[in-house]
């Protein structure tokens, strides 16, 4: 007879693993990375690259230095260091992934303790220090635009674009053909109602204006075509990620839908501040101008960071709520917080900084949706009484 | 009426392999070892001594106390010697009576007699019972006729019998169903005169079709039985879950199914009834389900107490080489085996022999919340584990905040562990807190009664 082992209870457990969640997470946010490459050229994909060599050799540093396991196996650092690198445009130095996902790991994760200890996301800590260390590397005048047209070949449509050389922003107009600059259409969306025009015709011209002749198409905005970040330019490819995460039981689709939903109700019903200074405000704006107003909270669903951060950091598991009522109330809390920031506040984005406040609130959160235990809280049915 | 319960998990059930092999009856050959621990209450006290002969269904253990049960010859022989055993519920050593069978089986002239229990009043019904040495069948062990005996103050108007078996890989019930729908329903008119309840229910887990087709033309003429099909989740068969998806009602915290109005019975424990009380047979045998990749003829086995486990686990062709963990019960909430040098005892519902043990990584939470959407008791499990790392770390405090999380409410069915992607050993770290929880309580009664000594003087 071999030794018999002895565990505990139960015996047998379901097939997913910490390990297998992470890569499915890498997994879903690799169309996201393609369609960078495309659009932005190898520089994205070598931003990204550097950014997860960090982070894995951080981590794996940071565990050695701990005398804990090195776990750099489980992918956990690997997103970390994608997201990282998805926040910033695709013409950094070199140096800026390297450091924010160095922070990211060793400052916000490793210091914490490790996998499943950090208060705040790795890669929005990382990105919230490069952005303040880096500003005009995370915050150029304008990004690299690649506009793409129909062609006869695809293949060598994509070849072509993959040769693209971005490595300077503001060059990269002169140096590739189909390849302009412009400002984010965050920014572009903030500037223009921020203009003194707004102050002169109706809410609902303001936003024609805006919305169809400065910003880019919806559509385009929507799958992809447009300049940003290199992981936040394409709204369709993150949410299809989301989709098979959803379809695999990682994310819990009610987690990104609050808060998209509550961004999208917010900007449309939130008095808009128009002109300079915000020297007009206007109850519902988007509500009341018709066909072109209702486009504009569509542009705060698909531009900027929003996507990314509702899709893939605030559904981060080890800095949400535990149970789904916690998780409804911090995506909701999310969504408030990114358009008091977006309307009201300096930045165009506030993506970020509303998920790192609301990380913080999480212990708080969950001690306020502990779930009820069983046989408590209920009055004792009388015996008899129900059935 | 919502049929169902918070939580739960839907493991793999395993039961292909077994559901279809009708019992087949193991005699007692070779000596039987029979452990005086058979109840989770007090262990009994030898009746006999050596050299007694004895005939099938004599006492040879009485109940010390009330929450304990009376044990019997599970055939006829002699009392080889009083001795110890393996225990399989607490992998201890524990008393017991070995009994050298004489190849007759014979009854005790007071056994196997048909009785009109139906005449009987509800004391007489229960002691009966408690007569024949029941105990709870479906794993718990908790003597029935305590059930069946409603504290002060709470009045019963449901007997629940439990035909779930929501435990993967178990179909001794199943089969039990299927061959004695009837004397079933008889066991639980014996439970309903017991307690004065005037309803009864039978709760079958719908994956078990045939068995609750089986009980429903059984009870068609029984107006105050209903027979549910109750849909497939794990853990439909714990006591408080079942409660709450057949009537609705919440065993309040810390208290008892009589507290909700009910009673809930295993179904071969109601099989055992009926037989103790029209027949007069006491509790001497029961069926187990042996099964799992490493042995080669599985089945259910009906057996008399104290058969040897090696001898079983041989007839089912265990793979002695292959065999890498041997689980009293089921996998979701049974015990592994140090050992199978052992001996069948009343509560033991199955022997599941698993080639090679899976090891689980206990890795680091992740808070992805799977563990609060597992328990069915409404418990955040990922923070008791983390309270138990903090305890063993030498954090004391873990201890209370522990106890605030509803550290006692927990039936450790095992729903969280199962869900865990990190592989964590919540249902351990909960097992050691609430062992520290007793050991913390014990230390301040002795403190109380020094203080109290020392008063005194």
């Amino acid at each position: 007879m071999t030794r018999l082992t002895v565990s505990s209870s139960p015996h047998i457990r379901q097939t997913d693993s910490t390990a297998k969640i992470m890569w499915s997470v890498v997994a879903a946010l690799t169309p996201a990375l393609v369609l960078s490459g495309y659009l932005f050229g190898w520089r994205a994909l070598w931003v990204t690259g550097l950014s997860v060599l960090t982070a894995v050799v951080c981590e794996a540093l940071a565990q050695r230095l701990r005398k804990t396991p090195v776990t750099i196996g489980d992918g956990s650092a690997v997103i970390t260091g994608i997201l990282v690198a998805f926040c910033m445009p695709a013409t950094v130095h070199w140096y800026v992934p390297v450091f924010g996902s160095a922070a990211a790991i060793l400052i916000a994760k490793q210091c914490f303790g490790g996998l499943g200890c950090n208060i705040w996301n790795p890669a929005l800590v990382g990105r919230a220090i490069v952005h303040v260390s880096f500003a005009k590397d995370m915050n150029p005048s304008s990004y690299p635009v690649v506009h793409v047209e129909p062609s006869s070949s695809w293949l060598s449509d994509v070849l072509r674009h993959f040769t693209i050389d971005v490595t300077a922003a503001g060059d990269a107009a002169a140096t590739a053909v189909d390849a302009i600059t412009g400002p984010s259409p965050m920014a572009i969306l903030k500037k223009g109602l921020a203009s003194p025009d707004a102050l002169v015709g109706s809410p609902a011209e303001q936003f024609t204006h805006v919305l169809r002749g400065q910003a880019p198409h919806l559509w385009d905005a929507f799958w992809g075509n447009i300049g940003g970040n290199i992981g936040e330019v394409s709204a369709l490819l993150l949410l299809a990620g989301v989709v098979y995460l959803v379809v695999k039981g990682y994310v819990r689709w009610y987690s990104p839908a609050l808060y998209l939903g509550t961004v999208a109700v917010l900007a449309a019903v939130l008095p808009l501040p128009l002109g300079p200074e915000g020297a007009r405000w206007v109850w519902a704006a988007a509500l009341r101008s018709g066909p072109d107003g209702m486009l504009y909270p569509l542009y705060h669903l698909v531009c900027g960071g929003l996507m990314l951060g509702a899709l893939y950091m605030a559904t981060d598991m080890v800095t949400s709520p535990l149970s789904p009522r916690g998780q409804m109330v911090f995506a909701v809390g999310c969504g408030v917080l990114t358009v008091l920031i977006r309307l009201y506040g300096g930045y165009p984005e506030g993506v970020c900084y509303s998920i790192l406040l609301m990380n913080t609130a999480v212990p708080l959160i969950d001690r306020w949706t502990r779930p009820r235990v069983f046989g408590t809280g209920h009055k004792k049915p009388a015996p008899g009484a129900s059935s | 009426m919502a049929r169902t319960f918070r939580g739960g998990v839907h493991p793999p059930d395993g039961k292909a392999a077994t559901a279809g092999l009708a019992p087949q009856r193991i005699a007692p050959e070779a000596a039987l070892v029979i452990s005086l621990r058979q109840s989770m209450g007090a262990a009994s006290a030898p009746l006999v001594a050596v050299g007694q002969k004895v005939l099938r269904g004599e006492p040879i253990g009485k109940p010390s106390g009330f929450v304990s049960a009376a044990l019997h010859a599970p055939t006829s022989g002699t009392v080889k010697k009083l001795t110890t055993m393996n225990d399989p519920v607490t992998g201890g050593k524990v008393q017991a009576i070995e009994l050298e069978p004489d190849g007759e089986d014979r009854w005790h002239d007071a056994c196997n007699q048909p009785r009109a229990w139906r005449d009987m009043a509800p004391e007489a019904v229960r002691q009966a019972v408690a007569d024949a040495g029941l105990v709870g069948l479906g794993g718990a062990t908790f003597p029935t006729h305590v059930k069946l005996t409603p504290p002060k103050g709470t009045a019963v108007d449901t007997v629940i019998l439990n035909g779930a078996e929501c435990e993967p890989y178990l179909t001794c019930d199943h089969r039990l169903m299927l061959a004695s729908p009837g004397e079933i329903l008889e066991g639980l008119d014996v439970f309903m005169r017991a307690t004065g309840a005037p309803r009864g229910v039978v709760a079958v887990e719908d994956n078990k079709p045939d068995a609750w087709r089986a009980l429903r033309d059984a009870a068609a003429d029984l107006k105050h039985v209903e027979v549910l099909a109750l849909p497939v989740k794990y853990p439909q068969g714990a006591e408080k879950q079942l409660i709450k998806a057949v009537t609705g009602r919440e065993v309040p915290s810390g208290g008892l199914p009589a507290d909700a109005g009910v009673v809930v019975q295993n179904v071969a424990t109601a099989y055992a009834a009926w037989e103790a009380l029209a027949w007069q047979r006491p509790l001497t045998e029961r069926t187990l389900t042996i099964t799992g990749d490493a042995v080669s003829r599985p089945g259910n086995f009906s057996v008399r107490l104290g058969t040897s486990v090696p001898s079983l686990l041989e007839r089912a062709g265990l793979d002695a080489e292959a065999v890498g963990k041997v689980i009293a019960g089921g996998p979701m909430m049974g015990l592994a085996l140090a050992t199978i040098d052992t001996y069948t005892i009343k509560g033991l519902s199955g022997l599941l022999c698993l080639k090679s043990p899976e090891m689980f990584a206990h890795g680091p939470c992740i808070r992805c919340g799977n563990c609060v959407d597992a328990c069915p008791a409404g418990l955040v499990p990922s923070t008791l584990s983390l309270l138990g790392e903090a305890y063993e770390d030498t954090q004391l405090d873990a201890l209370d905040a522990a106890m605030e999380s509803g550290l006692m409410d927990c039936i450790e069915c095992g729903s969280c562990a199962y869900a865990c992607p990190a592989g964590r050993r919540i249902v351990h770290y909960v097992r050691f807190l609430k062992a520290e929880r007793r050991k913390q309580l014990a230390r301040e009664r002795e403190r109380k009664s020094q203080q109290q000594a020392a008063v005194s003087k």
